[in-house]
């Protein structure tokens, strides 16, 4: 359906805009007395600049395609695996964590040769280690 | 404003064998990535970054300028080789690279979007040498409310060039400024929208953002694309046998010297407009070669002046590009936005005191401009034979990789795991974004730009005593004002038309 993909981003940018407004620019920055512009007009002028803006493309969408709910689904699953590492990471370090997590991504874009898989776990892990704690004198996450 | 003796200190800093060698790494590191579809010079310059924090000023630049350059001349081989751009720029490169490569000639074709990409390369570093001191003079006697102007002027042509919707091109350049909004603000020093995270006080990093909006969003994209699915497209033969074809001869380099100065000189006007970009400037240098040419048949079948016209063009984009950000601190690009950042992670703010007051590094980045298009021809003629070898390298491993570095490199920048959660929050938002047709570009150029211009309208009000009407008591603002709307309404009515 034409216009389809500029309604729902309007309309989520025209909630946005009202949304920042209304409620989290007044109870999430503080007032000051005195100064040359508040801490909140520059916020609320650009929250309102997203509402109607938002309203327009609600009302005049373009020809833009709505995205592709396959490649969504494929994105969602690799920002979970990320998330999940970054997770796994906090808990037991980037040592530990890193060759599962590159194994994890190279098994899931379709890498199924062993040489290459063997690489990507180990070498590639090694090889960052090497230059981040050995090279740069830095600690990993 | 600069005397003799720092332009030469500067030049003599970028040729010391230091400065030289993060050159030519950097070079070397761009080739290679330009060569790899799917990761380009833009992402791999927001990968280093963190990893220039150790460095001083000078060579951390000088690599990311080496990143930049290598990866234009890099980004031509996948596209000559395999019809799959390594960089958006060198799409045009491949209209005629590719056909010269089936035609048994791959290595005739990537030595001449290497000498073309040198040639408009070294054109716009000229015009950036010449050019920028003086209008960074200029520049200094633009005061706060100028400023404002030129950049509601900037934003204008921003919003309405880049993209095909205005409206979405003013969302994408507010949302940024309302993300540089977070932290503390500028005039009181409070904190805003920080949600009780007191991590976000300074504001969010810059890293997180550059990284989670440029680099992870663009890999999530292609791991979709990639997922489960075959890794690589055929590669074209390069073993000809003649060694004609295998070599640019000085007459066929000289032949299309009209062709190379049109393409440096297009690419360079272009470079020094804020968020046109190499890729426009590339067709359009094409086109015109094209328009200009005895045999417009021949192009796009192989044709040594669309591959010359082409690479001339979108490398000298890259120089250009620096004009508005060395001289008005306003980046014209994302590559020009990433190189902000490290002058920024470095404590160093781009604009026109730039010159007054680091006049020794600004000569010395131009030192490293110049031998960075040294380099790059240098490395370019033993490296294309390697870099063949790069393109045919599986997907899996390049992202694998990629993601990890961003994880370290960030983590490394922002002190912990809270800064990658950002960049991964970013990746997801630059993702959404760029999937509904939103500017990622306007909307990075807006974040870092968001504190200036709030601090400017704030010392505006406060020379005018609240009064804005006292601007138009500037000549140069109502100029400006005058321009942005002037702007606005034909961006807008272009619009209406192309709907």
């Amino acid at each position: 359906m034409v216009g389809l993909s500029d309604r729902i981003s309007g309309t989520f940018f025209l909630i946005l805009g009202l949304t920042m407004y209304l409620y989290v620019n007044p109870n999430y920055i503080e007032s000051v007395d005195g100064g040359s512009i508040a801490p909140r007009t520059f916020p609320n002028i650009i929250s309102l600049i997203i509402a109607v803006c938002g309203g327009v493309l609600l009302f005049k969408p373009t020809s833009q395609k709505t995205p592709d709910l396959r490649s969504v689904g494929i994105t969602a699953f690799y920002v979970l695996l990320l998330v999940i590492g970054l997770f796994a990471m906090s808990k037991y370090g980037f040592e530990y964590v890193a060759p599962v997590l590159a194994l994890a991504i190279m098994l899931a874009i379709g890498e199924r040769r062993p040489l290459w898989l063997t690489f990507g776990t180990v070498g590639i892990p090694l090889l960052i280690w090497f230059l981040v704690s050995v090279v740069l004198g830095r600690a990993l996450p | 404003m600069v005397d003799l003796t720092t332009i030469l200190a500067g030049f003599a800093d970028a040729f010391t064998l230091y400065n030289l060698t993060f050159v030519l790494l950097g070079v070397v590191l761009g080739q290679f990535v330009g060569a790899v579809p799917g990761i380009g010079p833009i992402m791999a310059m927001a990968i280093a970054i963190p990893f220039t924090f150790g460095l001083d000023t000078l060579p951390a630049i000088a690599f990311l300028v080496g990143v930049n350059k290598g990866g234009l001349v890099g980004g031509a081989v996948p596209a000559i080789l395999m019809n799959t751009p390594g960089t958006p720029d060198a799409a045009a490169t491949a209209l005629d690279g590719h056909p010269l490569a089936k035609q048994g000639k791959p290595l005739k074709a990537t030595k001449m979007a290497l000498f073309s990409s040198v040639t408009g390369d070294t054109f716009s570093d000229i015009v950036l040498i010449t050019v920028s001191a003086p209008l960074a003079i200029l520049a200094l006697r633009m005061g706060p409310i100028e400023i404002v102007a030129l950049m509601i002027f900037a934003f204008s042509i921003l919003t309405g060039l880049i993209g095909n919707s205005l409206t979405k091109g003013i969302i994408a350049a507010a949302l940024g400024l309302l993300v540089a909004c977070i932290g503390q603000d500028p005039e009181n020093y409070t904190p805003r929208l920080i949600f009780g995270y007191w991590d976000l006080f300074d504001g969010l990093p810059l890293p997180s953002v550059a990284i989670g909006m440029l680099a992870i969003s663009e890999m999530l994209r292609r791991m979709s694309i990639a997922h489960g699915g075959k890794m690589k497209s055929a590669i074209v033969d390069m073993d000809t046998g003649n060694p004609d074809d295998k070599r640019v001869t000085f007459a066929e380099y000289w032949s299309c010297r009209y062709t190379l100065v049109r393409g440096a000189t297009i690419g360079t006007i272009l470079g020094a407009l804020p968020g046109i970009g190499s890729t426009a400037a590339a067709f359009m240098s094409y086109a015109m070669a094209k328009g200009a040419s005895k045999d417009p048949a021949s192009f796009g079948k192989g044709n040594l002046h669309g591959v010359a016209a082409s690479e001339s063009a979108n490398s000298a984009v890259v120089g250009a590009n620096l004009i508005p950000l060395l001289t008005l601190g306003i980046p014209g690009s994302v590559g020009a936005a990433l190189i902000i950042s490290a002058f920024m992670i470095h404590g160093i703010q781009p604009g026109p005191l730039l010159f007054e007051q680091q006049g020794r590094l600004v000569y010395g980045l131009f030192g490293a401009m110049i031998m960075a298009n040294f380099v790059n021809l240098w490395v370019g003629q033993i490296g294309l034979r390697f870099w063949v070898k790069v393109v045919s390298a599986p997907e899996s491993i390049i992202f694998a990789s990629a993601l990890l570095l961003c994880i370290v490199g960030v983590s490394m920048a922002t002190s912990g795991l809270f800064g990658v959660a950002i960049m991964l929050i970013f990746a997801v938002i630059g993702y959404v974004m760029s999937s509904f047709g939103y500017s990622l570009v306007i909307f990075i150029i807006a974040f870092f730009l968001g504190p200036r211009f709030e601090k400017s309208i704030a010392q505006s009000l406060a020379l005018t005593n609240g009064d804005l009407t006292l601007m138009l008591k500037s000549p140069v603002a109502v100029a400006l004002l005058v321009m942005s709307v002037l702007s606005f309404f034909w961006f807008m009515r272009k619009n209406a038309q192309e709907n």
